[in-house]
């Protein structure tokens, strides 16, 4: 570092992540207890001698748990570890209740991948570190008070055991706003390739070591010095279980940090909290280092040798592929391929009803009616997954003129989103059939026969006769009746 | 190993590692057990060397369901337990 003080120096965010997912598999990662919550269900309740770290117990590995990390590791362009370990993390907390967490620790079974991310339209590639699998702990509720003031803990064993893979970036953010982008992108890879849920609750869980250096140590390409970064004092943010709540947590850190060096303290290094509830970070004590892990092998769980499955395991294709597709394929424009692509689902539904009808009609209805009336609603499309061919029944009435498009947007779908019918009830109770030309016929001439001032006012040339007569039309037909046949029926039977 | 005897300040931070409260006198007393314990590996020093066998790798298991512990069963050695929950101590 030169002379100059570094509250006169222009400063630079240096954010690197520590992500948690949580895999959907059935079982836990090392034992054969479900990992899916029962709805209301008891405390301890999906627990074995495995989970509950009782003596004599051995834990095997899931096999699901280890495909979900390798479609991780091929999904982020990493390497697959041709020999890969589990060690145990020593440290004693009763959510733990082995006393020691088994997780991977110098032969991770990912390293050295990345991920492209795109910010107001510069796009960076986000180096990632390694990725590893490990178990979760169990939960705890502190009666009586708070952490530090409780009178005692309750101890849940349900979720111990639930597989994770931790993925570890490089320190390669540059802002808040970044680390966002990235957690977003990276939900939508996991969700893509099957092994997360991101509607289940902390199925996403990231911790953020954070930093400010001098902006002059800091490359054109975005890197920097590992001197310089040695040199910043960094905090470790945990607690954050969201890309908005990442977002926030880090711009309160890089506030904090800058006050902080801007009144010529030094930023402590230290782990800090995120509270959400209040929108700060808070110091948090920390009792163990590195060293104090004591991680050791874990001696029940012979090796892996799985680096052949990166070729043999599929995936499918990504949503950035899938979006440039989406625009060469079909010709959608940029926003409407990022709303048809933001889920796998999604994707899926819009490429079978394109393959039915017109592409352009397929993406009307997907991204902009159905996303549109789901997210009025703050719904989603995993709640009407059973009902998707109802919906494709929808565009189908109105790709054979059935129904009108106003009529279908504003009544069919709306009534099958809050009332749970199918479309062809709606339409038929409705009378929203189509009308045909002999039906309008006789709604034009009725139209005709009862404004004869209207009809004078057209043959004098004022162009709004003609709207007030088509709307008259529409009424009689309720709707019914396509606007643009009813304008033409009409100069005809008006310029006989 | 054993010539590089456990002093006590070791001793009380492997002490609070484990969550266990020491009086002064028993982290003396400590220090010198662990001397003895670290004492004892020198003989295995002494054990000649065997081939070990050849390594299992990649045992897994199938992903599916297996009936665990009831809550009572899970519970059973627990010395407090409140509402199918174990019960401890606070724990900050």
């Amino acid at each position: 570092m030169t002379a100059q003080a570094l509250e006169q120096r222009e400063l630079a965010v240096v954010i690197g992540l520590e992500v948690h997912v949580q895999l959907e598999t059935a079982t836990k990662i090392f034992c054969s207890c479900s990992t899916e919550p029962a709805e209301d269900e008891e405390p301890n309740t999906r627990v074995c001698p495995v989970c509950l770290g009782l003596p004599g117990a051995l834990p095997v590995l899931n096999e699901a748990a280890v495909e979900s990390a390798v479609k991780i590791g091929k999904a982020l362009n990493a390497d697959i570890a041709e020999d890969t370990r589990f060690h145990r993390k020593n440290y004693y907390y009763p959510d733990l209740p082995k006393n020691f967490q088994i997780t991977q620790y110098d032969a991770p079974i990912c390293a050295d991948g990345t991920l492209e991310v795109s910010v107001e339209g510069t796009r960076r590639d986000i180096g990632i570190t390694r990725a590893h699998l490990e178990e979760d702990p169990g939960s705890l509720q502190h009666k009586g008070g708070s952490i530090d003031t409780a009178d005692y803990t309750l101890v849940n064993y349900n979720r111990a055991g639930t597989p994770l893979v931790e993925i570890v970036t490089e320190p390669d953010f540059r802002s808040p706003q970044e680390t966002r982008a990235f957690l977003a992108k990276l939900e939508e890879v996991l969700e893509y390739l099957g092994v997360f849920d991101a509607t289940r609750d902390g199925s996403l869980r990231i911790d953020a070591n954070i930093s400010l250096v001098p902006a002059d140590e800091v490359d054109d390409d975005g890197s920097i010095s590992d001197e310089a970064l040695e040199a910043a004092n960094r905090t470790e943010v945990k607690n954050i279980s969201s890309h908005k709540g990442a977002e926030k947590a880090l711009a309160y850190e890089v506030t904090r940090q800058k006050n902080a060096i801007k009144r010529g303290r030094a930023v402590e290094q230290e782990t800090r909290h995120w509270d959400e509830s209040r929108g700060i970070t808070v110091s948090m004590r920390s009792k163990e280092e590195e060293k104090d892990y004591r991680y050791f092998r874990e001696a029940d769980l012979p090796p892996l040798q799985v680096a052949h499955w990166k070729e043999e395991i599929p995936i499918p294709e990504l949503p950035d592929a899938r979006r440039e597709r989406f625009h060469t394929e079909y010709g959608i424009d940029e926003e409407s391929a990022s709303k048809l692509t933001s889920t796998k689902e999604v994707a899926d539904f819009f490429e079978d009803v394109a393959a039915e009808f017109d592409a352009d009609l397929a993406a009307t209805w997907v991204a902009d009616n159905l996303l549109g009336e789901l997210n009025y609603r703050d719904m989603h499309i995993t709640d009407v997954s059973d009902r998707l061919d109802e919906f494709t029944r929808l565009v189908e009435l109105v790709d054979a003129d059935e129904v009108t498009t106003k009529n279908a947007e504003e009544i069919v779908l709306r009534e099958m989103l809050d009332e749970g019918k199918d479309p062809d009830t709606i339409v038929d109770e409705e009378g929203l059939g189509k009308a045909d030309d002999d039906e309008i016929g006789g709604f034009v001439q009725e139209a005709i026969d009862e404004n004869p001032d209207a009809v004078e006012d057209y043959h004098n040339g004022e162009g709004g006769a003609l709207n007030f007569l088509v709307g008259q039309v529409m009424q009689k037909s309720k709707g019914s009746a396509d606007p643009g046949t009813v304008n033409q029926l009409l100069r005809e039977r008006l310029d006989e | 190993m054993s010539d590089t005897p456990v002093d006590a300040d070791e001793v009380r931070h492997v002490a609070e590692l484990a969550r266990v409260d020491l009086d002064e006198d028993e982290v003396e007393e400590f220090a010198a057990q662990f001397a003895d314990i670290l004492g004892y590996f020198d003989a295995l020093d002494e054990v000649p060397e065997v081939d070990r066998e050849d390594e299992l790798v990649n045992v897994m298991r199938p992903d599916e369901v297996r009936e665990g512990l009831t809550q009572e069963e899970a519970l059973s050695n627990a010395a407090e337990t409140e509402d199918g929950f174990f019960k401890g101590p606070r724990v900050s």
